[in-house]
């Protein structure tokens, strides 16, 4: 009967004992005290970047003019959202998250309920799958910029010329479709994690039930909408919620393979640009404050889900 | 004694013959001719481009290589040229330092932030969670400018040092989540049951927890590993001498000298990713349970 074991007062199931006794209080003290200084660390190695920036994004600070860092009121703000540039990299990095999410989502959800039968090999299989998830992403960018996209020496021009002769099209992929290019060098990096998360979900599923199911004879249609899919809902808002997290930020595939060009700057990039550019450390960290708030916007429907799970293993 | 609310799945030691070589739990029944089918063009859009970088990286002929598919030859000279005159040896050193530091580290940490966010309660308690999870959110561009401000005030820009402790503040927050789910499945009468035995704090946390927790923390080492091995903007703004650059600046920078010599090109970007590939598979039984796990406890 230790107070570490009670449930936090919040939680109605909570039918731990009464009040501890001041001793076990002071033992439980003892027991958090070596915790406490990992957990200072990390609040303050993870939060006073984040609040520095936010600090920064009210202030007048371009490293051209060092001598004029002031109070600037949301004039930064202002700034970025009269900039015709920062409209279009909000919009890009909008189409360019939701696209690659939902790509790498489905894609990874027809892997795993794949790699979900038994077949020879499976193991095998499942572990080439993840790959592109392992090439360090800049190496992934350049060989798709070079190797695949290329119009003279790349892959996809040479199937094309393999196939069709030596009047094929040789479409240049990068300048024709650019932002398509960015999208679906980052999906077959993405769509492997995805695929990790929903497969773990499945191998979670019971089986039993579906195969109760099956001999009252539901239809695989039937159980995969009124079983599989809610089973896996959590985990596949899960898998969009982290992947979601880290598109958003993306800056090795859009800084390698079309360097911001030909409308594909994402707001990373932008801040990229408008610090290292125009060293306006003021605007740079205001875009960044947007991107954190329009991330928790997009992420509260996930975060929800992720809540309910949170309240239910509260102790 | 408190309920312990039944976990949504149970995480504790799930990675027994769920994963890896032992054999995955599967629908008994078989793939039909269009899964078959789906399920090759899956691995071929998978594994292609892979293939791709690999086989031009042993290409004698790289650079003229086009739509042939199969490499006009083996050759490992790409592979010693980058080695050598490319200066890959040192990068390569100098990642795994800081992929290292920053994986110790962070394990070290997290797994004790982790317990004291699972375990215990105290004021603020939900808001430090979910301050640590906004954390996570902000782009790594955003937060260039205060720790560029930062490290350049405590003369660690041209340093890996300097780079390890940026990098452990981006996989700490997901290393403390992480982590967090699989300390609050690990039942607490078993660490009451240590108590009773007459464990110190340290004997329990040695030998109870530390066990229990153990897929958890290879799962995090993971992603720490990775995170730190592949970041990019970072080690391309911080570091400014040739001897000092990680991996990822280092092949950007070949890349830049190097336009359109595929065969090194494509086989530093083999050499750099071999690392990721050997820890993964080391670490892979372990780590599809323990992102599974981590990700159903949040």
């Amino acid at each position: 009967m230790s107070p570490v074991a009670q449930n936090p007062t919040k939680n109605p199931l909570a039918t731990g004992p009464a009040k501890p006794s001041r001793m076990q209080r002071a033992g439980a003290w003892s027991r958090r005290m070596p915790l406490l200084p990992a957990l200072i660390f990390v609040i303050l190695l993870t939060q006073i970047p984040f609040v520095t920036t936010i600090v920064i994004s009210f202030m007048k600070w371009n490293a051209y003019y060092p001598d004029e860092i002031v109070f600037a009121g949301l004039s930064n703000f202002v700034k970025v959202f009269t900039d015709v540039n920062a409209r279009q990299a909000i919009l890009v990095t909008i189409i360019l998250t939701v696209s690659v999410v939902v790509i790498s989502l489905l894609l990874g959800l027809g892997a795993a309920l794949l790699l979900d039968h038994s077949f020879p090999g499976r193991g095998i299989v499942r572990t080439m799958m993840i790959t592109p998830f392992l090439v360090v992403p800049v190496a992934a960018a350049l060989l798709w910029k070079h190797a695949l996209y290329n119009p003279v020496y790349g892959l996809f021009n040479g199937l094309l010329r393999l196939v069709f002769g030596e009047n094929a099209p040789q479409p240049d992929w990068i300048s024709e479709h650019p932002l398509w290019a960015v999208i679906v060098a980052i999906v077959w990096q993405w769509t492997p994690f995805m695929m990790l998360i929903i497969l773990a979900g499945l191998q979670s599923r019971p089986l039993d039930v579906v195969e109760a199911a099956r001999i009252d004879g539901a239809t695989g249609r039937q159980i995969f909408t009124h079983m599989t899919l809610p089973h896996l809902r959590p985990f596949m808002e899960l898998a969009a919620l982290l992947g979601a997290i880290n598109i958003v930020q993306n800056f090795d595939h859009v800084f390698t393979i079309t360097s911001g060009g030909l409308g594909t700057a994402n707001l990373p990039y932008y801040i990229y640009q408008t610090f290292y550019t125009a060293h306006d450390y003021g605007r740079a960290s205001a875009a960044g404050v947007i991107v954190v708030i329009g991330t928790i916007i997009i992420a509260t429907f996930a975060l929800r889900t992720v809540f309910t799970i949170f309240n239910e293993e509260t102790r | 004694m408190s309920t312990t609310p039944a976990p949504v799945i149970a995480p504790v030691a799930p990675e027994e013959s769920r994963d890896g070589a032992a054999p995955l739990r599967a629908d008994r029944t078989s793939l039909r001719p269009w899964q078959v089918a789906t399920l090759v063009a899956l691995l071929g859009f998978a594994l292609f481009p892979a293939y791709w970088m690999v086989s031009t990286a042993l290409d004698p002929r790289a650079s003229t290589r086009g739509g042939s598919l199969l490499p006009s030859g083996l050759t490992p000279r790409h592979f010693s040229f980058v080695l050598g005159d490319g200066g890959f040896g040192a990068f390569l050193l100098n990642s795994a330092l800081v992929a290292v530091v920053t994986v110790l580290i962070s394990s070290a940490v997290a797994l004790l932030a982790a317990v004291a966010v699972a375990r215990f309660r105290f004021p603020l308690r939900r808001q430090i969670l979910v301050m640590i999870l906004v954390a996570q959110m902000v782009p790594l561009e955003a937060l260039v400018i205060p720790l560029f401000l930062q490290a350049r005030t405590l003369h660690m820009l041209n340093s890996l040092l300097g780079l390890a402790v940026v990098y452990l503040a981006f996989s700490l927050p997901f290393a403390v989540w992480q982590l967090r789910g699989f300390v609050a499945a690990v039942p607490v009468e078993v660490e009451e049951a240590a108590y009773v035995d007459g464990c110190g704090w340290g004997q329990m946390f040695l030998r109870v927890l530390l066990p229990l927790v153990a897929p958890g923390l290879v799962a995090t080492s993971v992603f720490s590993f990775i995170t730190a091995w592949n970041e990019f903007i970072f080690a391309l703004t911080f570091l400014q001498d040739d001897d000092k650059y990680t991996v990822a600046v280092g092949l950007q920078k070949f890349f830049g000298e190097h336009t359109a010599d595929w065969g090194p090109i494509m086989a530093a970007s083999t050499l750099i990713t071999v690392p990721v590939v050997v820890f993964f598979l080391l670490v892979q039984r372990n780590l599809v349970s323990g992102l599974a796990a981590g990700a159903v406890k949040g």
